[in-house]
């Protein structure tokens, strides 16, 4: 039944060929509702389905479970790794303008392709690359919509097989920093020297300042709590059941009733940055508000001297 | 009939079909038991699959684990047995089944890593593929591990298949391995930062290409299987292969009875060794028992909060995961259907078990248990998943191991028990 399910979508793709990049093309240059946002930045499994032949489509793998793309993944999926290609290995910082441009063209990427992400973990990772896409330029970058675990718990069809792609042609731009933020200025945010929404996507106990970091993590902070001014928005309430991201009316609802509107810059941040990266994606990409994530997160600002914290639970490290 | 002292000593038994064989009301009744126990452990995999906690990977490692047990139990795949009579008996039949299981499952993974990584660059190794450093922990640990199976008679995956045929003995070597295997973790840290961390992991495909690497494992595998053969002095008539007449008693007896043709073996279990890392991961036994060991450890606060390195290193031993992982179904399923084959066999038969032969079972098991933590595996896990991954970790674990063995047994170390 799989197999036929696959081959169906496999011949629908063929015919309608034509047709999907006539409406990828086409919806892209429609006119937005708010100015930087794609209206389809979020592909559905249907749609990559039907596109997987799309020589303009470019599919990026970013799984940290080892072997899982080794073993099995989305037909001409490309891998990238968090912890090597998109950060850099020994600073702490993200990959370089140089080193990201080989890499992408050897992902066979081009300056007009259509960049469709996905990974495990819910996208975590995999919005973590589409906002270094977008920080270095590329044009059109996408998620796919419940990531691998649904593309898996759908029976899509998968293939060990790793793809030798052509070279590409992108050059990665200078990076945008319209779309990252650094601790001086969540500082002066925190501060109220600057005018800018933080959004807090980790739970609520770390938003508290009740726990340090989740259990089993080891990049601890030495203080709890948050960014004075921040509102707690967790990254899970942007997803239905499924994995799926909620509509757009919807995600519009949820951040309208912490003041976030797109009226105001949003700076989003988690522990390390990769949540945040989800959350970014949401905001920016979805609703196309005027968003920078802060990279550093929790990790740095709650290891910070001298900058302000907010700690409702009072909780005292090294005290029990 | 092969009792399972019998299969320890490499007695050989005379070929042809048998002329007491006769199918009787309760040898039938003995093989139907057989069939319902391995009928009932495909039902099991059947309901794991379809059980979202468990799912396909844990139902496919209860069925490798099935035929593992089949497999080691009607081909004797047993690495103490085999080394045994090669050093005592000048037998190398055994010997063959290996190298076999080892030429088969290089051949397989090599096609699997083209998949996987198709061109070695040096900066990545493939997924989850038993290479690990060569180290002196690793030369300790291998050293161990054949003290440890010369002491209590097989390795660990040895005892878990006789276990099944009703060798007592593997009960006492089992709980001295999850000792074993403790006081491995205990040290860890110590160990890891002073020998392992700074030691080189060798994988030949980042020098010499997949076939480079295949020629060169290859051949290596070819020598030694003619030194082998060479070496060896008797014929064991147990492998002769039958002139039997085309019929469903023959069949049946060659099937349940006679001891499976070692090639045969050696390319089954190749088969399923890069069948199980195409799809979950490595072939080993240990992952469980360490998993368990660790588990407890900590509840306990016995071992320290953070093991270094120990989850990033490729083995059998990392990683706490669920209580259950598909390496304890797999396990699950080789003692139990190692059982089966036993049972329809007429081996099945629960084995004497002396105070001496449990203090050394204990004992032994105790050095298999930290020789595989500190290796990072065992004789399946580093020494034939590491063999067939191209890695030179494999090899050393593998000679160290047979060295000790064939020295020990020439001390006559075995006859403790």
């Amino acid at each position: 039944m799989l197999n036929q399910r696959t081959r169906f979508f496999r011949q629908l793709g063929k015919a309608s060929l034509v047709f999907a990049l006539a409406t990828a093309v086409g919806f892209s240059g429609a006119v937005p509702a708010q100015a930087d946002a794609n209206p389809n930045a979020v592909v559905s499994a249907d749609w990559l389905e039907r596109n997987l032949t799309n020589p303009r489509v470019k599919l990026i793998e970013v799984t940290v479970e080892e072997g899982a793309y080794a073993r099995g993944h989305i037909r001409n999926a490309v891998e990238f790794r968090w912890h090597t290609d998109f950060v850099d290995e020994v600073n702490r910082d993200i990959v370089s303008r140089s080193e990201f441009t080989k890499l992408a063209q050897q992902a066979g990427i081009n300056r007009d392709s259509i960049v469709v992400l996905y990974g495990d973990d819910n996208n975590w990772f995999a919005a973590w690359g589409a906002w270094i896409f977008k920080l270095y330029g590329a044009r059109d970058v996408r998620l796919l919509d419940g990531g691998r675990a649904k593309w898996e718990s759908d029976g899509r069809a998968m293939t060990p097989i790793v793809p030798t792609p052509a070279k590409g042609n992108f050059r990665a731009s200078a990076p945008d920093q319209k779309l990252r933020a650094f601790l001086p200025e969540v500082v002066r945010v925190a501060k109220k020297e600057l005018r800018a929404k933080l959004v807090d996507i980790r739970s609520a106990d770390e938003f508290s300042g009740k726990i340090f970091a989740p259990p089993g993590f080891d990049e601890l902070a030495i203080r709890a709590g948050h960014i004075p001014t921040a509102v707690n928005v967790g990254w899970k309430s942007t997803l239905n059941a499924d994995g799926t991201f909620k509509s757009r009316a919807e995600l519009a609802r949820l951040y309208r009733a912490v003041g976030i509107d797109g009226r105001t810059p949003v700076i989003t941040y988690c522990r390390i940055g990769e949540r945040a990266a989800h959350s970014w994606f949401v905001l920016s990409e979805i609703l196309g508000y005027n968003v920078k994530l802060y990279d550093g997160s929790w990790t740095e600002y709650g290891n910070s001297v001298g900058v302000p914290i907010s700690n409702p639970a009072g909780t005292v490290w090294g005290k029990k | 009939m092969i009792s399972p002292a019998a299969e320890a000593s490499g007695v050989t038994q005379s070929a042809g079909l048998d002329s007491k064989f006769i199918w009787t009301k309760r040898e039938a009744l003995k093989t139907f038991i057989g069939l319902a126990i391995v009928t009932a452990l495909v039902y099991l995999a059947w309901i794991l699959g379809n059980n979202p906690d468990f799912g396909s990977n844990a139902s496919f490692s209860l069925l490798i684990g099935v035929a593992l047990g089949i497999l080691f139990e009607r081909g004797r795949f047993c690495f103490f047995c085999i080394f045994r009579d090669l050093a005592e008996h000048r037998v190398a039949v055994g010997t063959i089944s290996i190298l076999v299981a080892l030429a088969t499952g290089t051949l397989g993974y090599s096609i699997v890593f083209a998949l996987f990584l198709p061109v070695p660059n040096g900066e990545f190794l493939p997924p989850s593929a038993h290479i690990s450093p060569v180290s002196w922990a690793l030369v300790a640990g291998a050293f161990a591990f054949g003290l440890g199976m010369v002491l209590s008679g097989a390795c660990i995956a040895g005892h878990l298949y006789r276990l099944g045929q009703g060798s007592l003995r593997a009960i006492p070597s089992l709980v001295g391995v999850v000792l074993g295997l403790s006081l491995g973790l205990i040290g860890w840290n110590d160990i890891y930062l002073n020998l392992i961390q700074d030691a080189p992991t060798i994988w030949l495909p980042d020098s010499l290409g997949y076939a480079g690497s295949l020629v060169l494992t290859l051949f290596v595998i070819g020598t030694l299987a003619v030194a082998a053969i060479a070496y060896s002095k008797r014929r064991d008539r147990n492998y002769e292969v039958l002139s039997n007449p085309f019929d469903l008693k023959s069949i049946a007896y060659s099937l349940l009875r006679k001891r499976w043709s070692p090639a045969l073996v050696g390319i089954a279990i190749g088969v399923i060794g890069t069948v199980a890392y195409l799809r979950i991961e490595p072939l080993g036994v240990t992952r469980q028992f360490a998993s368990a060991s660790r588990t407890i450890l900590e509840t306990q606060g016995l071992i320290p909060d953070f093991l270094y390195g120990m989850d990033a290193l490729a083995g059998c031993i990392g990683l706490v995961g669920q209580a259950i992982t598909n390496n304890g179904w797999l396990i699950l399923g080789l003692v139990l259907a190692s059982f089966a084959a036993a049972l329809a066999g007429g081996r099945f038969k629960i084995e004497r078990l002396s105070f001496k032969g449990a203090v050394s079972g204990f004992a032994g098991g105790i050095l298999l248990g930290w020789g595989a933590l500190v290796s990072l595996g065992c004789t399946i896990g580093v020494l034939l998943s590491g063999v067939q991954a191209f890695s030179v970790s494999g090899w050393v674990f593998g000679l160290v191991v047979f060295a000790v063995v064939f020295l020990g047994i020439k001390l006559r170390l075995h006859t403790f028990a």
